[in-house]
This record gives C-alpha cells, structure tokens and sequence, in this order.
C-alpha cells in the first residue's frame, strides 16, 4: 500500500501523472466527446496502467482489441500481443497475472465459450484480470449479432459480472473496474459485459477523465495469494496445488476454496457499491408497474416509460449494474411496491428474469420479457404492448411475433 | 530473487521446520556452477514426492532442479499429469493452471515479467507430459514456438496419458496396445523434434534421463539459449513403469534399452546458428572464469 | 445487517463462508468481534482477554513474516516474537502458550508433523493435536487464512484470531486489519497490561 502511495503524482513514461483513483474519477475535469464504443475502450486502457493486453479478433470487439494495439505501438501498454485463439489467449492472460501484471483482453460470444474452461480457472487462482465482453450470439447458425445468451454462461464461473449499459459506463467501470477487482479481500476477474454493436458501434457523447491522468499500478504483493515471480514467499510454492488427494480432509479444502472464491464475490460488494454509487440505479420504484434490466435492455426501457407516460401508465425502472455481485437486497427492496415487474432481454432464454423471480417474493409478478434475440432490436412499443396487455389495456398488433 | 533474500526473519528462525533451514543454509541458490553434482552434498529443491516408487520422473526432476542456471531468478509453468503431484514440492515458483495450457501460460508470464523486472532476467520454464505438449496442448506448444518465446519448453515422454490411467497419446509407439488403442495405436509417433526445428525452436533435443550429466548440459544450454535468442525444446524420455509393466528398479535399464543409437531415444540435437554462436560464447566465458578461480586459487595457495 | 456470528466451532459439516452470511469486513480503522465491526481498542482487549484465558494460546505466523523477504517483514518478525514472549510472561502457571509456523501452504505428503507446523489444508490436525483453544494467524496470505479458518471453525472449538497486513477476515471469530508492527506490539502491551486481571479457562480433564 505505502509502495502505491509513493507512487502517486509521478508521472510514468508517458508524462502521464499517477492519481489517486477516487480523485480522477469524480473530482477531475471532464471534456465531452463524440466516440464510438470502441474508442471509448481505447481511451479507458490509455488511462488504466495496463501492463499486458492480449488480443484475438472476433465481431464485435475486434475494432476495440487493435486500437488498444494502436495504444501499445504508442508506449502506454506494457505487452501487447495476437493470441492463437480465445482459450490460449484467456491462459495467456492468466500467465501475466499469475506473474504479477495488470492484465486486459477482450472477447465477445464463440469467443468466450471457446475459453470457457479458465474463467473458472481465473476465479480460483484470483487473478484479478479484466475482460470484456461484447456480446453476441453463440449458437448455429452463426451470427455476429447482438445476443446476450453468453452471459448466462460467465454467471457462475465466480467472475465478478457487471452490464454497462452506455459507452458511458464503459468508460468508467473499465477503470473503476480494475480498483474492485484488485482488493486484496476481492482480487477475483471481472468481465465487463455490453452488448455488441449497440454500445461498440454506435457513437455517443462520453465525458473523459483528462488524457494525462492514469491509474495508480497494480501492487501484486497486496495479492491474497503469492505472485509467481520468485520475488515473494513462500519461495516452495505452486500456483495452485492440488488437494483432492484423498487424505485428510482434503475435501473440506477444496469445498473451503470454493467457499472462498463466492465469500469474495460477497465483499465485492462494499466496494462496488462504493465506486459504482450502488449495484443498481432506481427511478420512480413506488410506482405499481416495475420495468428491471440490465445493459441496452435499460435504455429500451426508459424509452418505453416515456411512451407510457403519455399514456398515463406511470412505471418505474431499476437498473442493474452488476450481476456479480448480484444485488438481491437491492432489487427486493425496489420492487417491494411493484405489482408487476418486467424484464426486457436480449436473449432466448431469459436469464436476468429467472434471477429476479429466484430473488423477489410473489415471483408471479415477474414477467419474463419481452424478448429478442438473434440481434433483433427491442423497440419500445413492444416493451409497451407486453406491458400493457398484462393490465389488459388494449394495445396494438405487433407485427413478426406471431400472436 | 536475489539469494540473499531467500532468507529466514531471524527472529523466527528457530521454530521452521528443518528443511526450510536447510534451503537457506545449503541449496545452491545463486551458485554459479550448480548442476547434478551438488546432488548429495547440497539441500536439493525438490522435497518429497508422491510418484510411483523409481518413477524415472523423479529423477529428471532432481537432474533438472540441480541443473537450473538461475533458479533464484526461475519461475516453471506444468500442466496436469503426474508431474503435477510434484510440482507443489519445488522450491521454485511455479504454475498449474489447466491441462495442455503451459505454453500459453509461459507466454503470458514470461512476457509479463519483461515488463516489470526490464533490467532482470527471469527465465521461465515449461515441464509437462507428452499429452499436454502434443495432444491436448500441440497448438499452444507450436504457437508459443512460432511467435519466438523466449522460454524452454520441456516434455516428459512417457509415452501415454499415465495420469489418467495408461491411455494412447500422440508420442506413443505404434502398435502399441493401451486403453484407448484397443488393437494397438494405429499412426507413427509424432516426430514433435522435427517439427520443433521447423516451427522456430532453436535447440532442439531428444535423449533420455539416464545420464544426469548430459541433463545438466542439455538444461543449462536450453535456458541459456531461450533467454538470450528464442524457444528450446527438450523432449525426455521418463518412461511411465507402472504402465509398461516395470518393475521399480528397471527404470534405468528401460532407458538406457531406448537411448541404442537405431533407438527412438537415441540422442538427437539441432542447434541453430545464432544458438551455436551463445554456446561457443558461454563456453569461452566459462573456460575464462574457471582460470581466473585457478589462478586466485594458486595466488592464494602461494601467499 | 446479518444476524449470523462468527463463533468458535465445531459449527458444521462443511460451515459457511461468512462473508456469504452477510458478515462485512471492517473499515480501515475497525475491527471486528464475532463479525459484529467494533473498535480497534476493543478488539485489542477481546483478543488479549482470549489469549490470557485460553489452555493452549498460539501463534501461527505465516510465509509473509517468516520470511525476510523484505525489511518489513523482518521487523515483524522481531515484533511477534516479542509479542510471543510477552504472552509466555503473562500466563499462568498450566497455560502452555505455542508458536507454530505456517511455513508454507502445500498439500504434504504423507502427512505433517503437527508439532512443528499448521497446514492451511488440514489445519485442524495441528490444533487438535496439540489442543489449541485460542490462535492468532499473522503474515498468512488472505486466501490460505480463509482457507483455514474456515476449516477450524467447522471442525473445532478454537478461537481464532487474524491479524491481517490487508482488509481482514471475516472468517475468524475476531480480526484486526492492516495490521503494522505497531499493532503488533500494541497486543502485546495490552496483554502485558490485563495480567492477572483474566480468569484462565482451568486445566479440566486433559
Ligand atoms: C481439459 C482436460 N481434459 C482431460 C483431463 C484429464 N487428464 C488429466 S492428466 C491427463 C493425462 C496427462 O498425460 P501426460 O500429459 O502425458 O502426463 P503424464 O501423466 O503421462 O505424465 C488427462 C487426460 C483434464 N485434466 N483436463
Ligand atoms: S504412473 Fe507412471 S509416470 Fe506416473 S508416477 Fe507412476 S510410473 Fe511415473
Ligand atoms: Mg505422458
């Protein structure tokens, strides 16, 4: 920690000044401008004293990967290199922080089932790396469109899991990301989740932290768990020993360690809620109808209420920022008044829905949906026809859904 | 990490357990000239193991441990198998993480400590069975090689997935009969030496563990040259005695039956030209340096 | 604010984390007693009153410390020390205080010695064999501590005490953050001043 301190107000090799975290996120000047998010992306990891990136091309991440590339060629990225493919990249990232770096790649869809087999990896040998995730679809027939099936998959690998809704978010958690992640009593991944081509490749106005202000380092030696670089005890030392052998009670070890790994996830919370200003964001949550989503599913929902305002149907709206941890207090407590909670989603199956009905009482509030799926845009209107026909208010036809 | 930080706080000194006061009183950590014959008179890094009893691994492992140029300074990367019950017992930093992903792994971590120690060398070390080096993890281990890693890959070959219970792998004989090759393995052994030289390693050898002082030099000249120019890849033969229906003394024989020059062991070795270059260097470094020693040694026996 | 609280076991065939009971690690500054977050001040006492009370009170220090991998860590070597000394000044006759390291975290083969050092995978065969009823871990890495307090906790009565260089452990019956040598020392001081004023538990039937 007092290596950190002193650290703070240098500058690095780019001219760039060491800050106090909390300060350059909410204290420093702002400036306006128009990116896409992608760009958005770049201009966070310019800011973030990565040590190592790795990247592997795939719809629609691969834009972001290669300007984080262009970063590189510019000097503020330690190593930056091509993987194979997205396992060997997600084990190569592993590599970089298991030997003490502050490590980033990005992936979307087939990329992040191809690697799934070291999320869970990541999660047990608390590498605090982060990834994001663009999402797209997963499924044959092949498509590069928006989809967020996948995250389903991330919830239970013991990532922390947040849904940025804007290029917005994405500009700040990917920073404030990297201050939870490395807490030495959370020091588990992070994927940073949004959904392709809606946040990636669409331009917005995002407020930047000034270009010469970057985090503070990474302080592997803070880690709850030796850094593999001969630097630190104990010196006889593998990352990570088996204790299955069955002796002892070895299996309380393992079943410990797992215990472990979701106690961390638990005290991600304190320090989510401190940098993310809650798990979730609520508007208007004493009203009888209750919209709750998580990334663009947000956005399609506020446009939703204002189309329902007109007509005289007041709704609230909770978003929900991160789904790991996942803010089952928080979303019991905004929907305590709600007789009738909607999930937008941009999957098959609803997965944020099945959440909150495991997590409210009177599940039979939770309305799964609407949903769409396969990069099919969720207008408003059919958030309002679905809303409106469970109050049996008459409502117009939408065409290509059937019924 | 320097030797002198290999240290016990001395206030506590007296309650570790004797083999960590032993490590710090007598392992050759930082000794210039460490190789197999430290072993017997010097704390060894390796403890204790739990493979087969006369499992050939075990003694490639000391062989190697005692021949590392800078283990102070080495971090090693395994991968699942049987080499992963002893890898907790090393007194070197080193990494599991899944099956078939060493040389993934390596990339990242050696990469990542050329960025936090610039000034430093840091060798990384790769040791994992023949599955994980060419079946399940043949891509990793190729591309880890094309991209120029700087870091020494090392395969036991025992011929077969021994961890799991003795099934076919791509380095076993064929014709072989194992689980998994109910009528025998139908295709040749992979000739992953070959393909090694092509895809960029740049010392490339095939031998068995039976002499500990060729697996010193084959070692030492494999970090050496993965540190200074590009990969090297050292494929041993560790024959899996349990599988093969030896008993624990016969490990060495089996070996030695395998290294006969029209063996599949017999020793083999590429050197590319700039690894030729190092090598001629380093010889003459260390011809200079063993006479100066003899010159003080005489300066001091005359004063 | 959770109702659960961290107490000496043995509390169940595999106990929860209790950080997944709801229990909080305490801010800088803080500590906390049973997962309730307290002052430091009283967390001194209630850790020293433990000490002074228990059979068996031991000291388990861990890799960070045992090592001189840094001239912090050195110090607090020095420092437990001191405090180890303090403790065995202040006991009285029948209590039997320990140091035991935590010399590293493997998984040993065939077994460990349990008079000579704790294993984070099997840590109740060290406090069961030398019947330990109150311990401190210190320098441990925050993980292997969880690791093992939580399997103490499942499986015996011991009281279990972390101080923690980091965040805490929410996972011990009473735990101390950022833990300097100054606290350290701070302990022992606060043991050396309730000499004589704690009641040890008797010497029943072992
Ligand atoms: C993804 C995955 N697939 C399969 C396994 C099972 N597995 C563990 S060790 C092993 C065989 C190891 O063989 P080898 O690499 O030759 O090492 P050896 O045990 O022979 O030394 C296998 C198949 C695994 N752990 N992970
Ligand atoms: S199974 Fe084979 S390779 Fe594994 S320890 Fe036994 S003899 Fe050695
Ligand atoms: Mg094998």
């Amino acid at each position: 920690m007092a290596e950190i301190k002193s650290v703070i107000g240098t500058q690095n090799k780019k001219g760039q000044t060491y800050t106090d975290t909390w300060k350059m996120m909410n204290e420093a000047p702002r400036t306006p401008s128009f990116f896409t998010g992608s760009e958005v992306i770049k201009e966070a990891l310019r800011r973030a004293s990565c040590d190592v990136m790795i990247a592997y091309p795939i719809t629609p991440q691969s834009e972001a990967a290669a300007l984080i590339g262009e970063l590189f060629a510019e000097g503020y990225i330690g190593d930056y290199f091509r993987g194979e493919s997205e396992f060997a990249v997600m084990s190569q990232c592993a590599g970089s922080a298991f030997g003490g770096a502050r490590v980033f790649t990005t992936t979307a869809g087939p990329g992040t089932m191809r690697a799934m087999e070291n999320f869970p990896m990541w999660a047990g040998a608390r590498l605090p790396i982060q990834m994001i995730v663009t999402c797209r679809g997963i499924n044959s027939p092949l498509s590069i469109q928006p989809d967020t099936l996948e995250i389903a998959y991330l919830l239970n690998t013991g990532m922390l899991v947040w849904h940025a809704e804007t290029a917005q978010d994405f500009f700040d958690w990917i920073l404030k990301g990297y201050m939870v992640s490395e807490e030495p009593d959370v020091h588990l991944p992070l994927a940073l989740c949004c959904d392709g081509f809606f946040v990636t490749h669409t331009k917005d106005v995002v407020n930047l932290t000034p270009a010469d202000m970057c985090l503070p380092p990474y302080d592997p030696y803070r880690s709850p768990v030796p850094c593999m670089d001969m630097e630190c005890p104990p010196v006889r030392m593998m990352r990570d020993p088996f204790v299955m052998k069955s002796n002892y009670i070895s299996y309380a070890t393992h079943a410990s360690w797992q215990q472990e790994i979701w106690a961390a996830v638990e005290r991600s919370r304190k320090h989510s809620i401190h940098w993310l200003n809650g798990l979730i964001d609520t508007e208007n949550t004493d009203a009888d109808i209750v919209i709750v989503a998580s990334g663009t599913a947000v956005s399609q929902g506020r446009e939703a209420i204002r189309l329902l305002e007109d007509e005289g149907v007041r709704c609230g709206l909770v978003k929900v920022k991160t789904l790991r941890p996942w803010p089952e207090e928080e979303i019991r407590e905004a929907t305590k008044n709600a007789k009738h909670i909607f999930v937008p989603e941009f999957n098959v199956t609803g997965w944020l829905a099945k959440e909150i009905r495991a997590s409210v009482p009177n599940h039979q509030r939770v309305h799964a949906g609407p949903h769409v799926c396969g990069g099919m845009t969720m207008p408003p209107e059919i958030i309002v026809s679905e809303i409106k026909t469970a109050l049996g208010m008459k409502t117009f036809s939408l065409a290509g859904r059937g019924s | 990490m320097s030797k002198e930080r290999i240290q016990i706080s001395e206030a506590l000194y007296d309650i570790m357990p004797s083999d960590y006061q032993d490590l710090v009183k007598s392992a050759t950590y930082g000794k210039e000239d460490r190789g197999w014959k430290d072993i017997g008179t010097s704390k060894e890094l390796i403890e204790q193991h739990s493979l087969c009893a006369g499992c050939p691994e075990s003694m490639a492992f000391r062989y190697i441990l005692a021949s590392l140029p800078n283990p102070e300074d080495t971090v090693m990367v395994g991968s699942t198998g049987c080499t992963s019950l002893v890898f907790p017992m090393v007194a070197v930093h080193n990494i599991h993480s899944l099956f078939g992903n060493q040389n993934a792994i390596a990339s990242g971590l050696k990469r990542a400590l050329s960025v936090r120690f610039p000034d430093r060398v840091k060798d990384v070390v790769v040791l994992a069975g023949d599955g994980a080096t060419v079946d399940i993890g043949l891509d990793m281990t190729l591309q880890a090689w094309f991209r120029q890693e700087k870091f020494t890959t090392i395969c036991f070959d025992n011929e077969l997935y021994a961890n799991t219970g003795g099934q076919e792998s791509g380095l076993m004989q064929k014709g072989f009969v194992a689980k998994m090759a109910p009528v025998g393995k139908l295709f040749d052994k992979v000739r992953l030496p070959e393909i090694a030289r092509e895809s960029g390693c740049h010392y490339v050898v095939n031998c068995t563990v039976s002499k500990p002082s060729l697996v010193e030099k084959v070692i030492r000249n494999a970090v050496h040259i993965a540190r200074e120019i590009g990969p090297t890849y050292l494929q041993l033969y560790t024959p899996c005695i349990l599988e093969i229906g030896k008993n624990s003394m016969e490990g060495l024989q089996e070996m030695r039956d395998s290294e006969k020059p029209s063996e599949r062991f017999a020793y083999k070795e590429y050197v590319s030209e700039p690894a030729k270059q190092l090598l001629t260097e380093l010889a003459a470094k260390d011809k200079e340096r063993k006479a100066a020693a003899k010159q003080l040694a005489a300066q001091a026996q005359a004063n | 604010m959770s109702d659960y609280r961290v107490l000496p076991g043995p509390e169940h065939f595999l106990p929860p984390a209790a950080a997944s009971m709801g229990i909080r690690l305490p801010n800088p500054g803080e500590a906390h007693i049973n997962g309730v977050i307290t002052s430091e001040e009283a967390a001194y006492e209630e850790a020293a009153r433990q000490f002074l009370m228990a059979k068996v009170p031991t000291i388990f220090p861990g890799p960070l410390v045992l090592w001189a991998w840094n001239e912090k860590a050195a110090k607090k070597a020095t420092a437990i020390r001191h405090l180890f000394n303090t403790l065995k000044e202040c006991v009285q006759p029948g209590q039997k205080p320990m140091l035991i390291p935590m010399p590293d975290y493997r998984p040993k083969y065939p077994k460990i010695n349990p008079e000579v050092e704790i294993n984070p995978n099997h840590p109740n065969l060290t406090i069961w064999h030398n019947k330990i009823d109150c311990c401190i871990f210190v320098g441990v890495h925050c993980h292997q501590a969880n690791l093992s307090l939580k399997i103490i906790r499942g499986g015996t009565s011991c009281y279990t005490i972390a101080m923690c260089a980091q965040a805490g452990h929410e996972d011990a019956m009473l735990s101390i953050r950022d833990t300097s040598v100054e606290k350290i020392m701070r302990l022992a001081d606060t043991i050396k001043r309730l000499k004589g004023t704690v009641q040890p538990r008797l010497a029943s039937a072992n």
